[in-house]
């Protein structure tokens, strides 16, 4: 016990201390952590902040922008500015959803097939190269089209085309992370093999999958939005930015805002993450080309 | 002078003969030979659209060939179109095609025996005419001399017969259900054939014939499909029309040139046609603006460009009843909103919960509202499937008569009586829509929200996907209906008969007796007015067979489309080519 | 490398062949039926009976599957079940070329952007111009691609009317043709790809001037632009050859979606239409060819990467 804490503090405590020294001298991830914190907060006070019902109808369609309609209205009359807020909670969701399941997944088979190796990384690692032979985008569609629409398959099919990453990431971390002494240490000492991989192995990855979660995030909301484009994505009523995005899209030079609004939050929060995700890198001192 | 002066009195006495009718028969007093012959006389044609409101002083002016032959000094040049809404046109083989915006294609490209004209009269095609026995079982059709197709075989009576066998055989053809009344064709000599069918049927000659919607009969070419292999067939095919395809890219789009051998010397004016699959209404808008294309066929246009093309003083927008309609069919066979036997008096159903709960659906249907706000103000109210392109047959009065009206609060009390006041403890039903129509379905979830108090979730599925589970009764609601409807019996027999094609074809037999609707006395009406060849006592039948199919709710009937023709002011497109739902290039010009 | 080479060619067959597989059967769970759409305007369950018997697919999956991987040796991939039935390796065949041109000026128009711009930011790093591409390929890489491509479309085609809005000419009728065509779609779909190679580049020859060898030319005196061409350069283009590999992916992946908002009818829009068709043999065709794209260019890269830097062989 005593081994184990000794082991991890520094690691831990010298991480968190460089990432606050990088943070105050990068303009860039100070802008991305603010942005980013603004849309967070946007989604969880959505229904107090937005203007209108989102879903509310009226015959105003396609009015632009004014004092009652910051954004202007869409083609049914509802309320833009609304929608995007509401839209906000969507996006973010799958977003980050999709990314915690593809990390969960993709995680624990990259760990244990690095470490135990032989027969399961070989199983492993054929599927891992299988779905590698396609871009993650790619596989999402094809997967909607297998699944069904709505938002559960869509999350379901973004996570499972983001799980090749994680697993590549962790199991070449853990190849090489098996070797330290301090593993070898735990396994003299009796730990049992769960423990060892996700007490010592995982923490000592997790530099590399921090920042590959982070860039996930925003490919995945573009996975979204590009998903809705092509009439693979979420429940028609549901205002996601890709979606509002597709339905306006027939639209768009009579009422530009309906092209650029939601395409403007799509890109500051998809921005607001890479520089996130760049500042992780350079802190967690992360080399591999993601 | 003189000249103008008696053209005027003969435009002024056919005016006043055309209108010279009993309301009740327009066309008492006809002889049978100007019922027959080469197409519906004058005398009739006129007689049906006075009487269906829609005859012009236009329709009278003699001589059209004359304004024919001014234009034939612009004959000549290339007409740039985009196909709306869709990426490629799959294929040109009439025994394939399955939309509209296909043999709007190949109307120009193939003949038939007829062709329907801008009033949906049929006229003769490829038939130069015909006559039909007293018991209206027999049609003899004199064939056109002279016709080649477009690879230089000569058109005879077997291409008739080819095409027919081709077309009856379902393995081939997809449609042989349209020709499935004719028990025997025969060939009399090259020139000569005889339809004899097992009982009479007044859609035969504008339906069963027609050479654009009714497919079946469109000639095709033995020798074509022989040499080209049948895929080859359906892109680059060989017919008789006035346009041959000399490229077809999948994609990438349709070329036709003229047809120096038509039948018709002078036609088409025409030297080229460049179709082009478009998708996407920004797309659209933008090569029209833009000038790459000067003309707009396939899927109707987005309605929310045609205030911008109106708007655009480089542009013609010509707008027109389309012949069709779009509903909402309700599942009977859902527990909530079960109707189990239609054939009752209206008033027994509405003592039922489920029946109550169909007419509240139908009656909360905000038509006005829709047409605003789905369709920008370009659709009419729908309560039948007859729709106001057919004109003579059509019911101007039903939006008043049918219990199917809009009526918000009888409505409610319906949905009270039937235990949801409010909506109250009423599921959530799902709205299945075509990707393309998912806004008009999110106009009418919200319709009932407003008027019910019902939550509908729309769910937008692939053509392929939503018209699966509808014919196997699988769905709550699902927004859908027909186009290319040129005869009643496109919407009657069609849609709402029993054994109608799409009345749950793929059901459990054992579980629905039926689809979505079953009446037996519309049954009967139907059957009676298919085989009723004298128009007044047809439209008496077809009338009341819609009544009934409204009030006793087959579906929430909910729009008639417009067909709205958009091109540049270059373009010279005579009244005599606009066919609603069609796009025949053969007398188009190029203004020079 | 002849043993590396039929081994990795080896294991890209097998590659190729499990996605095939897997294919074919995740295809028939997909709901939908095909033959339900072909018919949706005429024809009641015989019909729909005597169609699926007429293309095989009524019998077993199994018998069907060993059918069309014999047939897939042969070249023959199946027929589309929609509309014209046209063979499926005519239809690949025929989009090939749009999707080819389209990820080649892609490509090109990344190059031209990407590879200067990331030199210029690593020579002057730390300098406004510097910044101004970091932003540039932020902002290249935030945008959905698909959105830049509708943007694009109201701008030059719409509104200025200096190219075409959509649609694809083939070479034959001629090259401005072909060419203007393709160019906004392809600033579409090359945008982010070329907002990679500036970042790539640019860390890359950061690495490399730190490095030792660096170190040494320069304190003996080694004019800086020599440095650049002779020694950094090729070194940085290493870890570029990988992006380029990945290039494919975002290249084919994009024409997937920018396809469709400018109607070119390549490989992506194939595929598209397929899955929302349920046109099984299309789908698999396109699935097959667009991931033999990303087997045999992983592959070559890697190849590439052996004849450049014999080391990584070795490992």
């Amino acid at each position: 016990m005593q081994t184990e804490a000794t082991l991890e503090t520094p690691v831990h405590r010298q991480r968190e201390n460089r990432l606050r020294a990088t943070l105050a001298k990068d303009r860039k991830a100070q802008f991305g952590v603010v942005v980013l914190g603004l849309f967070i907060v946007a989604a969880i006070v959505a229904p107090w902040i937005a203007p209108n019902d989102p879903n509310e109808m009226t015959l105003d369609m396609m009015n632009p922008i004014s004092a009652a309609h910051p954004f202007g209205t869409d083609d049914l009359g509802r309320d833009l500015l609304s929608r995007i807020i509401f839209g906000t909670r969507i996006s973010l969701f799958i977003g980050f959803s999709t990314v915690i399941i593809a990390l969960i997944i993709g995680v624990t088979l990259g760990i244990a097939a690095g470490y135990y190796g032989g027969r399961l990384d070989f199983i492993i690692m054929r599927y891992i190269d299988l779905q590698w032979a396609f871009p993650n985008f790619i596989i999402a569609v094809y997967l909607v089209a297998v699944f069904g629409t709505g938002l559960f398959n869509i999350i379901a099919a973004i996570s499972l085309a983001f799980i090749d990453d994680f697993a590549r990431v962790t199991r070449s971390m853990t190849l090489s992370i098996r070797e330290e002494q301090y593993v070898d240490a735990a396994r003299t000492m009796g730990f049992s093999n769960i423990r060892i991989m996700f007490g010592h192995v995982l923490p000592n990855a997790m530099a590399p999958i921090i920042v590959q979660a982070t860039v996930s995030v925003s490919y995945a909301i573009l996975a979204e939005a590009s998903l809705s484009f092509l009439g693979l994505g979420v429940d028609a009523d549901t205002p996601t930015w890709g979606l509002i995005l597709a339905d306006g899209r027939g639209f768009i030079s009579q009422a530009w805002w309906l092209g650029v609004f939601p395409g403007l939050a799509i890109m500051l929060v998809v921005l607001s993450i890479n520089f996130i995700g760049d500042w992780l890198r350079d802190a967690l001192d992360v080399r591999q080309a993601i | 002078m003189s000249k103008d002066n008696d053209e005027q009195i003969n435009i002024e006495s056919a005016w006043k003969d055309a209108h010279d009718f009993d309301p009740k028969d327009p066309l008492f007093g006809l002889t049978r030979d100007e019922m027959s012959g080469t197409d519906l006389s004058r005398r009739a044609t006129l007689r049906l659209l006075a009487a269906g409101g829609a005859l012009t002083f236009a329709h009278l002016i003699p001589g059209s060939g004359a304004t024919r032959l001014a234009q034939a000094a612009d004959a000549g040049g290339t007409l740039n179109c985009g196909w709306a809404g869709v990426g490629e046109i799959v294929t040109l083989d009439p025994a394939q095609i399955n939309q509209v915006l296909q043999f709007q294609i190949t109307s120009n490209v193939y003949s038939g025996l007829m062709h329907i004209n801008a009033d949906l009269v049929a006229q003769g095609d490829l038939a130069e005419s015909w006559e039909v026995s007293d018991d209206g079982k027999i049609y003899t059709f004199k064939l056109r001399e002279g016709v080649t197709f477009h690879n230089g075989d000569a058109f005879t009576a077997d291409d008739v017969l080819y095409t027919f066998d081709r077309s009856k055989d379902p393995e081939q053809s997809i449609h042989s259900k349209v020709i499935a009344n004719v028990a025997n064709l025969e060939k009399l000599n090259d020139h000569e054939v005889r339809f004899t069918l097992n009982k009479p049927q007044a859609s035969f000659l504008p339906k069963a014939l027609e050479r654009a919607s009714g497919r079946a009969m469109t000639i095709v070419s033995k020798g074509g499909i022989e040499a080209l292999g049948l895929a080859q067939y359906g892109l680059t095919p060989i017919g008789t029309g006035p346009f041959k395809v000399t490229e077809h890219q999948l994609g990438q789009g349709v070329v036709l040139e003229k047809f120096e051998d038509y039948f018709d010397s002078e036609r088409p004016l025409l030297d080229k046609i460049i179709i082009k699959p478009i998708d996407g209404p920004e797309p659209l808008a933008a090569a029209i603006q833009a000038g790459d294309i000067s003309y707009i066929g396939g899927n109707p246009v987005p309605a929310q460009l045609v205030e911008r093309f109106q708007s655009n003083p480089d542009l013609t927008v010509d707008i027109k009843p389309a012949p069709g309609f779009q509903s909402v069919w309700i599942n009977p066979w859902r527990e909530y909103m079960q109707v189990s036997d239609f054939n009752k008096p209206v008033e027994e159903l509405k003592k039922e919960k489920g029946f109550m709960v169909r007419l509240a659906l139908a009656k909360a249907l905000d038509r006005e509202l829709f047409v605003k706000q789905a369709l920008f103000g370009n659709g009419v109210p729908a309560y039948g499937t007859i729709n106001p392109a057919m004109g003579y047959y059509y019911d101007e009065k039903i939006g008043e008569s049918s219990e199917q009206a809009f009526d918000p609060d009888g409505a409610k009390a319906l949905m009270a009586s039937a235990g949801y006041p409010d909506g109250e403890g009423f599921p959530e039903l799902e709205l299945i829509t075509t990707p393309s129509q998912k806004r008009y379905g999110l106009v009418l979830a919200n319709i009932y929200k407003q008027v019910l108090g019902i939550t509908v979730n729309v769910v937008p599925k692939e053509f392929s996907v939503g018209i699966e589970d509808f014919n196997k009764n699988d769905y709550d609601l699902r927004l859908g209906g027909s186009g290319g409807d040129y005869d009643p019996d496109d919407g009657l027999v069609d849609w709402m008969i029993t054994d109608s094609k799409f009345n749950g074809p793929t059901r459990d037999k054992a579980k629905h007796p039926f689809g979505f609707f079953s009446e037996a006395e519309v049954d009967a009406v139907i059957a009676e007015e298919s085989v009723t060849a004298e128009p007044e006592a047809r439209k008496a039948l077809v009338q009341k067979a819609n009544a009934i199919t409204s009030n006793k709710v087959a579906c929430g009937f909910l729009y008639h489309p417009v067909d709205v023709q958009v091109y540049h002011n270059s373009v010279n497109f005579p009244d005599e080519s606009r066919i609603p739902g069609l796009h025949d290039f053969d007398r188009v010009s190029i203004k020079t | 490398m002849g043993i590396y080479l039929i081994r990795r060619l080896f294991g890209a067959v097998l590659v190729m062949l499990a996605v095939a597989t897997l294919v074919f059967f995740m295809l028939r769970i997909v709901p939908g039926d095909p033959i339900a759409a072909m018919l949706a305007d005429a024809g009641g369950p015989e019909e729909v009976a005597i169609l699926k018997q007429k293309m095989g697919l009524d019998q077993p999956l199994v018998v069907q599957y060993f059918k069309w991987i014999s047939n897939m040796f042969q070249g023959d991939l199946g027929s589309s079940i929609y509309g014209s039935r046209q063979p499926v390796t005519q239809i690949l065949l025929e989009a090939l070329p749009r999707t080819m041109s389209l990820a080649f000026i892609s490509f090109v128009i990344a190059l031209v952007i990407g590879i200067p711009a990331g030199i210029i930011s690593a020579m002057r790093r730390n300098t406004p111009t510097d910044t101004a591409v970091s932003m540039f390929a932020f902002l290249g890489l935030s945008m959905p691609d698909f959105w830049l491509g509708i943007l694009l479309i109201i701008v030059f085609a719409a509104n200025l009317q200096w190219l075409p809005a959509i649609g694809y000419v083939p070479m034959s009728e001629g090259l401005w043709a072909w060419f203007s065509h393709l160019i906004l779609p392809s600033i579409a779909v090359g945008t982010a790809f070329s907002a990679i190679i500036a970042r790539m580049i640019r860390s890359s020859l950061l690495e490399v001037l730190r490095a030792d060898y660096m170190r040494t030319a320069a304190s003996k005196g080694l004019p800086v632009k020599a440095l650049m061409l002779n020694h950094a350069f090729p070194n940085a283009m290493i870890p570029v050859i990988t992006v380029i590999g990945i290039a494919f992916a975002l290249l084919i992946s994009g024409a997937v979606v920018v396809e469709n908002v400018f109607a070119i009818k390549g490989l992506g829009r194939v595929l598209i239409n397929g899955i929302l068709n349920r046109d099984y043999p299309v789908v698999q065709g396109a699935v097959l060819v667009v991931s033999a794209f990303f087997v045999f260019s992983n592959l070559l890269v890697d190849v590439l990467y052996g004849v450049i830097d014999p080391r990584i062989r070795l490992s």
